[in-house]
């Protein structure tokens, strides 16, 4: 039995749990390669006109793994924490993928609750039943699924960088560097280090969300919120860099939440499609990395000649 | 000495020379035309005519364009478009708290505070109300579109059009014209729109405040910097090479970096004579199949782009320093 997992979506968070718990069962493991221009053109050809950015290319994660799998996981992700919930486009994925792509295998689509154990079982014996009959062998795949997934790391966090900025957005946006045109790497290059929110203990965040007028609905609006509100009260960083798939929904709010509390802290919001032009990316990241460049000289400038300030001091 | 600058935009390609008081000399703006190669080489031999190799001190080439045309010209500065057109206008005034700059294909709004850029916003995804745009309604109209914009301030009452997208606006500009209207208050319609659209968009949530400057080739549009000053409430200053900001600021950061560097790495006015090639190929080394742009100048490799790892861009490191008569 082979399994098939498409390095799409949430993969990059918690594929230690899932490609744990399907080995745990005996099954053979097929995962699509990190997303290239075919994966990507596949995702837009198949894929409903409307859906962001990620949403496509997972489509054209599963175009690619099709052929190469006996059962194909589409995860319907509903919740992650208790009273939360996480994008809509989420819990009808598998009803996306499975109306657009043709001649797909056998799937695994049960919902997935991760806010509580019972929901985690209830899971497990679903999909686990795909595999195999024996309970107490899904049982034990999950134990070690959750132990799997508890000793995972991620993130970025930069250090030796003389300017930090906060890398903030959906992990499949900042993870995925086929389709930030790898932002971190550029970034790096013009002598910005990166950090992200899995850098940050929630415990960090939690006072900013709790004084928001009310509990935020999404676990990444209050995730993102959270990291980027606490990171610019705590001095941690010089700028904000967004990377937000178009026409996304929950950016949308998150960022007008954002702009309300930071003011004027400098942010660099980039919107990501479909395109594959890089011109547009490098211009706003120079920009932005001359911005903070310049200004971080000017709070700390004095110069003998006067007015001429920085202007004219770039190194080009 | 003078100080070249070369802006290479998606619809204008723009050079200048400065003297050694940072004052326009010369100025040059040519279509791009889809062919940024051949768009310096004809402001380079114009450039030829008057001016030798010794003049030039130092060259910076700015816009979408310019890392192929530094590689082209051997450029001293490579500078993003937003820091280009704030070092220019600072360099006019070191007031100036905004500027608008619309182009052929991008707008953006940058704000300055203490002389130094504190935000900035592009447009995103759509090219709505930039001056590709505004040549294809004027192309529509029949209107050249250098008058476009005295016909813009002969209208008594101007049409509502819908301002959000280039193809709505397109059709109600139609309808518009259908029931009758008269073009002049169409076009001062699709100003306000145009300046809507951009105070909502690129414009939206940041502070605009004055002294504020109207840059790129859209601000030549009379329409559209009254339509501003309306919005906005107070004057909208035109500067007078407008058109030309990006490379005048690409020179100004030239010089910078010669007076660092000592030396320019300005290759010469014959290269307008060279034979340059762009060769396109799809790389096979990895599933991204990225497209490289190879560029040829007679015959030999001076440069590749488009590819994302690097394999091909970084692999020529040295070019002729001058260009000689080959």
């Amino acid at each position: 039995m082979k399994v098939g997992i498409p390095r799409g979506l949430l993969y990059d968070q918690y594929h230690p749990f899932f490609t744990r718990f399907f080995t745990e069962l005996g099954a053979e493991l097929a995962v699509s390669p990190p997303t290239n221009r075919a994966i990507l053109d596949a995702g837009i050809q198949c894929c409903v006109d409307e859906a962001c950015l990620p949403v496509k290319v997972f489509h054209g994660h599963v175009s690619c793994l099709k052929a190469q799998c006996d059962l194909l996981f589409i995860p319907r992700i509903m919740r992650l924490y208790r009273g939360e919930y996480i994008c809509p486009k989420f819990c009808g994925l598998p009803e996306m993928v499975l109306n657009s792509i043709y001649g797909l295998p056998e799937t695994i689509t049960e919902p997935f609750y991760a806010d509580s154990m019972a929901g985690l079982r209830k899971w497990a014996l679903r999909a686990g039943a795909r595999i195999t009959r024996d309970r107490r062998r899904i049982k034990a795949a999950l134990e070690a699924a959750i132990a799997e997934q508890l000793r995972f790391k991620t993130g970025y966090d930069d250090q030796g960088y003389p300017i930090r900025v906060a890398l903030a957005g959906h992990p499949y946006n900042l993870y995925d560097t086929f389709i930030n045109m790898n932002v971190r790497k550029k970034l790096n290059r013009l002598g910005i280090g990166v950090v992200t929110e899995e850098s940050m203990d929630e415990e960090e965040m939690a006072p900013e969300v709790a004084s928001l007028f009310k509990k935020p609905f999404w676990t990444f609006a209050r995730k993102t919120y959270g990291f980027i509100s606490a990171s610019v009260a705590g001095k941690r960083v010089q700028g904000i860099v967004y990377v937000s798939s178009f026409a996304c929904g929950i950016d949308s709010v998150i960022l007008e939440l954002v702009r309300d509390r930071i003011g004027d802290f400098p942010m660099l919001v980039l919107k990501i499609d479909e395109h594959t032009g890089e011109a547009g990316v490098d211009t706003r990241i120079e920009a932005f990395a001359d911005m903070l460049e310049r200004s971080g000289r000017v709070e700390d400038h004095h110069s003998p000649h006067g007015q001429r300030l920085s202007c004219c001091e770039s190194p080009v | 000495m003078l100080y070249l600058g070369i802006d290479v935009g998606s619809v204008s390609t723009d050079l200048v020379l400065l003297d050694n008081d940072l004052q326009v000399v010369e100025k040059l703006y040519l279509r791009t035309r889809g062919n940024p190669i051949r768009a310096v080489q004809e402001g380079l031999r114009t450039l030829k005519e008057r001016y030798r190799d010794e003049d030039v001190a130092a060259c910076g080439t700015t816009g979408s364009g310019r890392q192929i045309a530094s590689v082209l010209v051997g450029a001293d500065a490579v500078k993003n478009e937003i820091t280009a057109h704030a070092v220019a206008a600072l360099e006019l005034d070191r007031d100036v708290r905004t500027i608008i700059e619309i182009g052929g294909q991008d707008s953006k709004i940058i704000l300055l505070r203490n002389g130094v850029v504190s935000d900035f916003a592009m447009n995103t995804v759509c090219a709505a109300g930039t001056g590709s745009f505004l040549d294809r309604q004027a192309e529509r109209m029949g209107i050249p579109i250098e008058e476009f914009g005295d016909y813009a301030l002969k209208a008594g009452m101007p049409v509502r059009i819908a301002g959000r997208c280039a193809v709505f606006a397109e059709s109600d500009m139609i309808h518009k014209q259908q029931m009758g209207y008269n073009p002049a208050d169409i076009i001062m319609g699709l100003c306000e729109a145009l300046v809507r659209n951009y105070l909502n968009n690129v414009g939206k949530g940041k502070d605009i405040r004055p002294k504020v400057f109207f840059q790129g080739g859209v601000a030549a549009n009379k329409g559209m910097k009254l339509a501003f000053e309306r919005a906005l409430g107070f004057e909208v200053i035109v500067p007078e090479h407008h058109k030309m900001m990006g490379a005048i600021g690409a020179a100004i950061l030239a010089k910078d970096a010669v007076s660092r560097t000592g030396s320019t790495r300005f290759r010469g006015f014959a290269l307008a004579e060279h034979r340059f090639e762009s060769r396109g190929f799809e790389c096979e080394g990895c599933a991204n199949r990225c497209e490289v742009a190879r560029i040829h100048e007679n015959g030999r490799e001076i440069g590749c782009f488009g590819d994302r790892c690097g394999k091909w861009s970084s692999r020529i490191a040295s070019y002729p320093a001058k260009a000689g008569n080959m």
